[in-house]
């Protein structure tokens, strides 16, 4: 027997749309936002840590690693295309990403899962760190860019508050564990790291890249707190600065 | 060990796609060997609540149980699995049962997963075969791309892999993990490749394999222990060669 209408029962609601083949940008946004997370984002943490790290070698050091930073040509606009908008766009997609995620880690608490959670909450708490940070140092107070000699008591001064001195812990924290399985998860989806042995080895290479951002910040806060407070009125007759 | 009594479920029914979901709770004679499915058969039999009510059997979709036909996926204790190799003494009581909550509810257990069969279309999941005349013995199959398909070949469509992602929801619309390895299937196949371009194409598109955030909860629910977290990798460095090659090619 046909009718005209189908019956009542198969009225269902929506559900999940099918794929839209081939239709949309999404795909470009989310690879851009993967890759942006390795080049650049992932390559200035990089250099902002071996940088900061010249801190264990004294002021002098810091000073002059600060002074060649600041000497390189169009260093604003080094920053704004290198650094901050890259940042800004991996942040702002990330938190896009995260919106449109559903975290289901109370009823399927398994590791990958957990870390699924992890990268969104790493990212937020690291991004919001930045966002404060970059005020602090580079925005705010003596400007370290035509002060370099200043920098270091400049993060020494940073230091004196404790919750600061937290903020700062936490956000290195969070950095170093969100790039080290960032860059473990750009492996897996770009299909570099096909295979279970690949991944989990990688793994193990992606925990010691981690560690090893933690330990070299965690010996960086150190030589700040550990030196005598340093001025940040440049000492006449030591510092060579050009105004920039 | 004292043997147990009595089995406790609570059952999340809906009447309707429209209707308001209601729990009951139904408490059976305990036996040796129950699993979900024969359970929900016996309170089929005689459809009396644990308070004594008679009500209607509970509905749930199933057909071989044994684990290879994808029918009987619904949540069992919060999890997505199949009803049928769902062993009742060892799960936690009362056992907890509701229909995936990712997919529109018909009635009771019952959804419509009309969604994967949707994508596998998208993504053509099928070797193109069809023609007015007979096209002689395909290519052979090397023994390790054999061995590669085979595990890629027992999906049983219960759309657990989509169920427990936490990226597959109506803000993503993800393809979700069982289409994308039927592409790895597909694509591995010798003839199935001729439409290799277009099914990585179509995985582009919005909802399309991007989505996947890597939670690997797919590999850890699939019944068929399917490598899908692997296929996600191989054809997302597929899809991510081809999309780079067709910046220069197009």
């Amino acid at each position: 027997m046909s009718t005209a209408n189908p019956p009542a029962l198969l009225d269902v609601e929506e559900g999940v749309a099918p794929l839209r083949a081939g239709q949309g940008h999404s795909f470009f946004l989310r690879r851009l936002h993967s890759l942006s997370g390795i080049i650049p984002v992932g390559a200035f943490l990089i250099e902002h840590f071996i940088s900061n790290a010249f801190a264990t070698r004294g002021p002098v050091a810091y000073a002059k690693q600060v002074e060649l930073l600041s000497s390189f040509p169009f260093v604003v606009g080094l920053e704004l295309f290198g650094i901050w908008l890259p940042i800004l766009y991996h942040a702002l997609y990330g938190f896009y990403i995260w919106y449109h995620g559903e975290g289901n880690v109370t009823e399927y608490p398994w590791a990958g899962n957990w870390m699924y959670n992890a990268q969104r909450w790493t990212g937020a708490i690291a991004f919001f760190y930045m966002v404060w940070h970059t005020w602090h140092l580079r925005f705010s107070g003596v400007h370290i860019l035509t002060h370099p000699a200043a920098a270091f008591g400049k993060v020494q001064l940073e230091f004196q508050n404790p919750l600061a001195l937290a903020f700062y812990t936490v956000g290195i924290f969070c950095a170093s564990w969100h790039f080290a399985y960032g860059l473990w998860l750009f492996a897996a989806k770009w299909g570099i790291t096909t295979g279970d042995a690949a991944r989990r080895k990688f793994g193990y290479v992606c925990f010691a890249i981690g560690l090893l951002f933690i330990l070299v910040g965690a010996a960086t806060m150190y030589s700040f707190l550990n030196t005598p407070l340093q001025p940040l009125e440049p000492v006449s007759g030591t510092e060579s600065f050009v105004m920039r | 060990m004292a043997a147990k009594k009595s089995v406790l479920f609570k059952i999340k029914r809906q009447a309707n796609p429209k209707a308001e979901p209601r729990w009951e709770e139904f408490e059976l004679p305990w036996h040796s060997g129950m699993n979900v499915i024969s359970s929900l058969m016996e309170i089929a039999a005689n459809p009396v609540t644990r308070a004594g009510r008679t009500t209607t059997p509970v509905t749930y979709d199933s057909n071989c149980l044994e684990e290879v036909c994808g029918s009987c996926a619904m949540l069992i204790n919060g999890k997505a699995r199949m009803a049928c190799s769902a062993l009742v003494d060892k799960l936690e009581q009362p056992i907890r049962l509701e229909p995936f909550s990712k997919f529109p509810v018909v009635r009771d257990l019952a959804v419509d997963r009309g969604v994967l069969f949707e994508n596998l279309k998208a993504v053509k999941a099928w070797v193109p075969v069809d023609g007015s005349y007979d096209l002689g013995p395909g290519p052979r199959m090397t023994m390790e791309d054999q061995e590669a398909a085979y595990p890629l070949s027992r999906c049983i469509s219960c759309c657990c892999c989509m169920e427990a992602c936490p990226q597959f929801n109506e803000e993503t619309n993800f393809v979700g993990a069982a289409a994308i390895s039927q592409v790895r299937l597909f694509n591995t196949h010798p003839t199935g490749a001729a439409l290799k371009r277009e099914r990585l194409a179509a995985l582009m598109g919005d909802g399309g394999i991007h989505e996947c955030g890597y939670a690997q909860n797919c590999v850890e629910v699939c019944p068929k222990d399917i490598p899908l977290t692997r296929s996600i990798a191989e054809v997302g460095g597929a899809v991510m060669k081809q999309a780079i090659g067709d910046l220069f090619r197009k």
